[in-house]
């Protein structure tokens, strides 16, 4: 095979990954602080992605119409999460996990049906933004442009995510609750104003993460299902809650994916899974991933 | 996990059993009394209580919740239909079969999963049965993809709705009993022992591993009757019956009903199921009602319906006493 093919797959794959680690930093970000799995994550890309639309549609700006409309449906998708975590998940931080994630297991029946209840079950897209409607070519082949734009966007995400985490005072608060919640909550500092914020952040990336999947032309139930699983693949790769962790398994999830979907599409996944029980019979906790009890 | 607690303790008035007895018998009599449609929605609330029965192996009596149930529910069902639509090997073979596939599948699966607990054992069951769901709906020339199977007919003299009703009633019973019994051996108690403390566990020589993998066969076998007894009860089998929506059922029935005690998911898959037929009489929009019933029973009743009851009858006895 010519390097031209390859490195095509290749690029496709970093897209695939860079839309990935969109969705799955917002899972892991969430859980590496309020230790609660979100089932639901992938449910508020969904609503995101179908928010995004009717913004979109009612907005009529021309042209630029489709940012405004992202951020906008992200900024819903966030109050959203501000509700979630403010009714729901805060009277649950003291009993046990299952609970947890049966309650967000709930969540995602319940707005799934939302989306039926307001979009139907028809397939929805926006067309591609300015200045990404074209395809460029690469060594000949056509290559969507808005692949970069996506590329570039989760390399924003990276780029924010590490300063926040690492370079903030927030972001110290967020690795000590990560390590010793008890501690952090002992030195005065409000644990309930933290997890909200925290989960607040992670329902706006998960609102962006689907208003930009839009114009790939695949807003539709079930969306959420098949971006979540695809997730849980990246964070139990790269370890649950870690940044860095997370970076790597999109991109190994990315690149499986789009190799695996060159060599043969139904097995596109299986493969995905092939390499994640690898890694798991290596380091059951994931590359990046510390143990836990 | 406090709930799981109360399934060790001497619980007199279940111990008892005579509503045991009465139960059957008015499982027995039920064909007499309610309407076919109720009579298949009975026949359906039993199937899927053997799967939640499943599931609560490994929840309430393991202590770890797999949520890729649904894979195993739905190979058990593929493999009946499979075997004799396109292999017109006889039903009995067939339904054995179908369970042997189940279990085949939790072994394989099982050898990763157990390696990990607690939340992460959830996402890798979830992430396994969903990639098993995908190979049979992606793999359309052999499984028949998003079609589903058709015909799928059980002998002849079970072909009436009472008749299978009768046999699923039969095979509940026993499957039932056999679970029951399994959670009362010396290896359901290592079981529980893993559940409160795996390292103290451990430090006993007991290969932890070994039980946790084990269980999970089982417990994938069962899911497998519960999926071969369905395919002929509904004549045909869908991909909806592995997808991961499927494996929330059982962990949500079992929840409502409750984790500690051996029949809380049969209350809860029960509950749930005679309250879906109900529901879908006068709208399609039940899973926003599901979801809410779930919140509910979280928020409101900790331990399920029969931890609710158990508590309140244990309350009673402490003042009397």
């Amino acid at each position: 095979m010519s390097f031209d093919v390859l490195f095509n797959q290749f690029l496709s794959g970093i897209a695939r990954g860079a839309l990935l680690f969109l969705v799955a930093s917002g899972l892991s970000l969430t859980f590496g602080v309020l230790r609660v799995l979100n089932f639901a994550h992938g449910s508020l890309y969904m609503l995101g992605a179908f928010l995004s639309y009717s913004i979109w549609k009612w907005l009529l700006i021309p042209v630029y119409g489709f940012y405004v409309a992202t951020l906008l449906s992200a900024l819903v998708i966030a109050g959203i999460g501000l509700l979630i975590e403010y009714t729901i998940l805060r009277r649950l931080y003291a009993r046990g996990w299952p609970e947890q994630l049966l309650a967000t297991y709930a969540l995602i029946l319940i707005i799934t049906d939302i989306v039926k209840w307001f979009w139907g079950g028809e397939f929805l897209s926006i067309p591609r933004p300015e200045p990404f409607t074209k395809a460029v070519f690469l060594f000949g082949f056509p290559f969507p442009s808005y692949n970069f734009f996506i590329i570039i966007l989760g390399l924003v995400l990276v780029f924010f995510l590490w300063w926040l985490v690492y370079k903030t005072r927030l972001g110290d608060i967020i690795r000590a609750a990560a390590h010793d919640r008890d501690m952090v909550s002992a030195l005065g500092i409000p644990i309930p104003w933290l997890f909200t914020s925290i989960f607040v952040l992670g329902a706006f990336i998960a609102g962006l993460s689907g208003a930009v999947t839009a114009p790939y032309g695949a807003i539709a139930l079930g969306m959420d299902i098949e971006i979540i699983v695809e997730c849980f693949a990246v964070v139990v790769i790269g370890g649950m809650g870690s940044l860095p962790g997370t970076l790597l398994g999109s991109f190994i999830v990315g690149q499986v994916y789009s190799f695996g979907i060159m060599y043969k599409p139904e097995l596109a996944l299986a493969f995905i899974f092939m390499v994640m029980a690898i890694v798991l019979v290596i380091r059951p906790w994931g590359i990046f991933g510390r143990p836990e009890r | 996990m406090e709930a799981n607690n109360t399934t060790d303790k001497n619980i007199s008035w279940l111990k008892s059993g005579w509503w045991l007895i009465l139960l059957v018998a008015a499982g027995i009599a039920a064909p007499y009394v309610i309407s076919e449609f109720y009579l298949l929605i009975l026949g359906e609330a039993l199937i899927m209580s053997l799967f939640a029965l499943s599931f609560n192996l490994l929840f309430g009596h393991m202590g770890q919740l797999p949520f890729g149930q649904a894979a195993f529910y739905g190979l058990g069902g593929y493999g009946i239909a499979m075997l004799m639509t396109k292999f017109q090997i006889n039903f009995w073979l067939s339904f054995l079969a179908g369970i042997g596939l189940a279990a085949l599948a939790g072994l394989i699966i099982g050898i990763f999963c157990v390696r990990l607990r607690g939340i992460y054992f959830s996402i890798l069951t979830l992430a396994f049965g969903q990639l098993i769901f995908v190979i049979i709906y992606k793999w359309h020339d052999f499984t028949g993809g998003d079609d589903g199977i058709q015909g799928v007919f059980p002998p002849e003299f079970l072909k009436t709705p009472i008749a299978y009703y009768y046999f699923v009633l039969l095979v509940f019973c026993i499957a039932a009993f056999i679970l029951w019994r399994i959670t009362n051996s010396p290896f359901g108690y290592i079981l529980k022992a893993m559940r409160e403390n795996s390292e103290r566990t451990e430090f006993l020589g007991i290969p932890i591993a070994r039980y946790q993998l084990t269980a999970f066969v089982i417990s994938a076998a069962f899911a497998g009757l519960a999926g071969a007894l369905w395919a002929p009860f509904y004549r045909s089998v869908a991909p909806s019956t592995l997808m991961w929506i499927k494996s929330g059922e059982p962990v949500m029935a079992t929840i409502l009903g409750g984790a500690g005690l051996f029949f809380g998911p049969v209350l809860g898959t029960f509950i749930i199921t005679f309250f879906h037929a109900y529901i879908l009489g006068f709208t399609h929009f039940w899973a926003i009602i599901m979801g809410t019933l779930i919140l509910i029973v979280i928020f409101f009743l900790p331990g399920g319906i029969l931890g609710f009851i158990k508590e309140k009858i244990d309350n009673r006895k402490k003042t009397d006493q």
